[in-house]
């Protein structure tokens, strides 16, 4: 056994005992430290054999006794979990503290880790299969434990429902893969003609694109993700997604490869969809954890656009740019787990200074929670795609690879790349309008209600936990050409590019982060020594005269309703103004607002409807007599009998 | 040469930035029958500004009074990126276009922080729009950026400027197209009419003033030169990449000054004729520039 083996095992036991823990003891905060523990061990072992070291256990194989094993993609997978996993469980050390039903939350969240990283180092499709359900199950079980009011009910029902629909596909791929022998052979498949494959991919983007949320397929994320509780959402969205992108790129990339030139632009066509969609209503939305769980179906776009160029380079034999947008869209995986993570822990803190996420009724944030309230804005600004943070690494790597595809030579493939180029630039942009709303309704201006007067900073764990994150944010947008060169290897044609701090990609003009972020902060400082301290007067803020009130002040529908009111078209607002009068004085207004979801209303209402009218026409043939049910019995079997006569079947 | 390319980088950034926004203001008031300022006025404005005392609206953070620095910072590290007649010193940088998107972006996200921090329904309004509007635009930079990017196949504004150098390109129809698409980005980004008018401070118009408002003293300076930065950079990038030059740098030199004193007249031009259009039309306007940016690059895929 190599020292690596034995440190993924001791890990694997550090994370198995601090499980089993909190059922022995109410100490949870030694419970969660052994988690942590165990996954520090199991990412950084993950990160060592992403970086070169020998892959260690089991190789794939389509047999179903369990296996296990780790190689550079497993790897990768792992150091990111625990890139947001660490930091997520010191984290709930504090958050939990005073929180009911505690024991039980960290119960399950030790089983959550261990079903996530059970599907990225399962080497046979049995336990594939098997971490993948437990993976689904937990956190549902997870937010049930926590409130169970009929709300989140009816979420958690939504999401284990779109999901196991979903999940069909995924067991449909998986067992038809092994059917084929294809698991670590792609050769086997590619003997059967295109067919299979065609019908493999097919499932394998249903089943893996329900659970990473990509449109039309996202309906359960924007539900699910808000009524769990904190540190699960953020293992959810910084994580779970993640592993489900993990599925969907060992399906297409490796089992399944290579795919044909119309699954990119699917792939690119799905991405495109979600990345505009989620974050057009992440702007709309009020409530700060469902605004994060819409911008994540927003980034899983920018993923999957990045994956669709790749699979259209391959096509065009473009094996650089393959590898390139590849990259782009692993670099984007990582970057989101850091930020989205570090974005939904700070909402815990804040709802538990605060006690609601209302994004109209929050305001001033920043002077209260200065080191929490500043990890968001980090966190805000890199998920905006700002540069010098990681987030505009990643997004500019994906933009470089899409502005290259519409370049040429060929014309589908130019104009596919153009519109999702351009599309991406807008997704930046709306992102950037959506967190600096998020920022300055929550962190700036005036405190909006008088919780929020009285908010303050969070305990030491929970303050470390999001800080190590911004600074990650940081560090990963200063340095990310360090992490490039391993992850090139990765790439379906593996290529090499020098092992440099900044981006140099040829034929760009290179992206030199460390001197990027340098030259920010360097030239903010002079700028601010030249500004001097002199003396400035205090004065309220002008509104022609008028005072600020806070009812006055300005909200979430208000700063978006430029963008409401141009995309009208797409939003569909509906609102209702109901004045009540009396001998010719109004009384009273009512006003109300919404933006319904089209996803919702135009496409999974009327399946909705369809099925439920199909279920009660099935239920005629359900009369409850026996003679009933012993004569469709009959029935089947003689036309199972006739159809072998005339030789249909058998 | 690169050295002389650096030089003109920084001094006319720094220095001779102020001077377009303010020929422009002295060009179309005489356009439209008045003496108007004189083009060196924005500098006595930014010596005024200079001297005074500042404000500091309450209740405001830190963030307030640290975005007109990173407003600042932005500008001014785009002024590195953009090569002057095709040359930039090897600065540590780069000469990427799409990282100077980022940095419009960063300046454009800093400035609307600080309008919510004051909460003042001004800067906020004028930053709603803003970022309105720049969801179009910077798709349609990008469009205009991937046009330029055609001839060369790379994203390093040398090479861009380079591959439009002499006149083969101009029987392209697609440079044509994305000349007049990043026309409108220089509407947009300039703050100009018919998309917003720099002249007034209506509440019910404005769009890049709006934020500005709460600001005095040094910060104002800043934003202020900020803005005569913005108008440089997308000046000099309009010429560099989507106007014509010719030969070495010497007669780049002389038709990127040219090309420039072409724009403000055509700005001092576009400012008097037209109307300010209502601002929710504007994206129409600006989404049309992507369709044409479209056309102009099916035309070059299928040549």
């Amino acid at each position: 056994m190599s020292i690596l083996e034995s440190i993924v095992l001791l890990g694997a036991a550090l994370l198995v005992v601090g499980m089993a823990f909190p059922v022995i003891s109410r100490n949870l905060a030694v419970a969660l430290s052994l988690q942590a523990a165990g996954v520090a061990l199991i990412g950084s072992s993950g990160a060592l054999v992403l970086f070169g070291a020998q892959a260690i256990g089991a190789e794939f194989r389509n047999s179903l006794d369990p296996a296990l094993g780790i190689d550079g993609l497993t790897g990768f997978f792992l150091a990111t979990l625990a890139l947001a996993a660490v930091p997520a469980l010191i984290f709930s050390r504090d958050y939990l503290a005073d929180a009911n039903r505690s024991r039980p939350l960290v119960a399950l969240c030790g089983l959550f880790l261990i079903s996530l990283i059970g599907v990225v180092v399962a080497r046979d499709p049995s336990l594939f299969l098997a971490s993948w359900e437990l993976m689904t199950l937990v956190p549902a079980t997870a937010t049930l434990v926590r409130r169970n009011d009929a709300t989140v009910r009816h979420a958690v029902y939504v999401y284990l429902a779109v999901t196991h629909l979903g999940g069909v596909g995924v067991w449909i791929c998986v067992l038809a893969l092994a059917h084929y022998g294809a698991i670590g052979d792609p050769a086997a498949l590619a003997a059967h003609g295109t067919a299979p494959q065609a019908f493999i991919i097919a499932m394998a983007i249903v089943g893996f694109g329900t659970k990473a949320g990509l449109m039309p397929l996202h309906s359960w994320l924007p539900r699910a993700h808000p009524v769990a509780p904190s540190h699960i959402s953020a293992l959810m969205s910084g994580v779970m997604i993640k592993v489900a992108l993990y599925g969907l790129i060992r399906a297409l990339f490796e089992w399944a490869a290579p795919p044909p030139m119309w699954v990119g632009f699917v792939i690119l066509g799905l991405g495109l969809i979600s990345s505009l969609g989620g974050v057009l209503y992440a702007l709309m939305q009020r409530d700060l954890k469902r605004l994060l769980a819409f911008s994540s179906i927003e980034n899983v776009g920018i993923v999957a656009l990045g994956l669709g160029a790749s699979i259209l380079f391959s096509s065009q034999g473009d094996t650089t740019w393959a590898a390139i947008a590849f990259v782009a869209a692993l670099l984007h995986i990582v970057n989101h787990a850091v930020f989205k993570t570090l974005l939904f822990l700070v909402a815990g803190a804040f709802e538990r200074a605060v006690g609601s996420l209302d994004l109209d009724q929050i305001g001033g944030l920043l002077r209260r929670m200065p080191w929490t309230g500043g990890a968001f804005l980090v966190g805000s600004m890199a998920i905006a795609g700002l540069p010098p943070l990681n987030g505009f690494a990643s997004e500019w790597l994906t933009l470089q690879a899409l502005i290259h595809m519409a370049i040429g030579p060929s014309l589908g493939l130019g104009v596919a790349g153009a519109i999702a180029a351009a599309g991406l630039a807008a997704t930046a942009a709306l992102a950037v309008f959506c967190f600096v709303k998020l920022v300055g309704l929550v962190l700036l201006g005036p405190a909006r209600r008088a919780e929020v007067e009285r908010a303050v900073e969070a305990p030491t764990a929970m303050k470390g936990a999001v800080m190590f994150l911004a600074g990650c944010c940081v560090a990963l947008g200063a340095v990310p050409g360090l992490l490039i060169s391993s992850l090139m290897q990765l790439a379906p044609q593996p290529q090499s590019l020098a092992a440099e701090p900044g981006l140099a990609i040829p034929a760009t003009g290179s992206l030199p982060s460390p001197w990027l972020l340098f030259g920010v902060l360097a030239l903010t400082a002079l700028f601010w020594r030249l500004r001097g301290s002199r003396r400035s007067a205090p004065v309220p803020s002008w509104a022609s005269g008028q005072r600020i009130e806070p009812s006055l002040s300005w909200r979430s529908a208000g700063f978006t309703k430029p963008l409401r009111l141009t995309l009208e078209a797409v939003f569909r607002p509906q609102r209702e103004i109901v004045a009540l009068r009396e001998h010719g004085q109004l009384q009273s207004l009512r006003y109300r607002n919404e933006i319904p979801h089209l996803f919702d209303t135009l496409l999974y209402r009327p399946v909705q409807r369809g099925a439920l009218r199909g279920a009660l026409i099935a239920r005629r043939l359900q009369s409850g007599s026996v003679r009933a049910y012993a004569a469709y019995l009959l029935a089947l079997l003689l036309a199972l009998l006739v159809l072998t006569r005339i030789g249909a079947i058998g | 040469m690169n050295a002389i390319a650096g030089a003109i980088q920084l001094i006319g950034g720094l220095a001779l930035a102020p001077l377009l926004p303010g020929s422009i203001q002295a060009l179309k008031a005489r356009l439209q029958g008045r003496r108007g300022p004189s083009p060196l006025q924005p500098y006595r404005e930014l010596r005024r500004l200079w001297g005074k005392s500042s404000v500091d609206p309450q209740p405001t953070t830190l963030i307030y009074r640290l975005a007109p620095c990173l407003v600042a910072a932005a500008m001014a590290l785009s002024l590195f990126l953009v090569p002057i007649a095709g040359l930039s010193p090897n600065w540590p940088l780069g000469n990427d276009a799409i990282v100077l998107v980022g940095l419009f972006a960063l300046a454009r996200f800093a400035l609307a922080a600080s309008s919510w921090d004051t909460g003042s329904g001004f800067g906020l309004m004028g930053s709603s729009r803003d970022l309105t509007l720049s969801v179009f635009a910077e798709a349609l930079l990008v469009l205009a950026l991937i046009l330029a990017v055609l001839p060369v196949g790379s994203t390093d504004l040398i090479a861009m400027s380079s591959a439009a150098n002499g006149s083969a390109v101009w029987s392209q129809p697609a440079h044509w197209c994305a000349a007049a698409a990043f026309g409108l980005v220089v509407l947009f980004e300039t703050g100009r009419q018919p998309i917003d008018n720099p002249d007034t401070h209506l509440e019910l118009t404005m769009i890049h003033e709006g934020p500005l408002l709460e600001y005095a003293g040094r910060d104002l300076a800043l934003l202020q030169w900020s803005a005569a930065a913005r108008h440089w950079i997308i000046l000099v990038l309009a010429a560099e990449l989507y106007l014509p030059h010719w030969g070495g740098f010497g007669a780049r030199l002389a038709c990127l000054v040219g090309g420039i004193a072409l724009l403000c007249v055509t700005l001092a031009f576009t400012e008097t004729a037209q109307a300010k259009m209502r601002i929710l039309r504007a994206p129409a306007l600006l989404g049309g520039g992507c369709l044409l940016a479209l056309v102009g690059l099916i035309s070059w895929l299928v040549s």
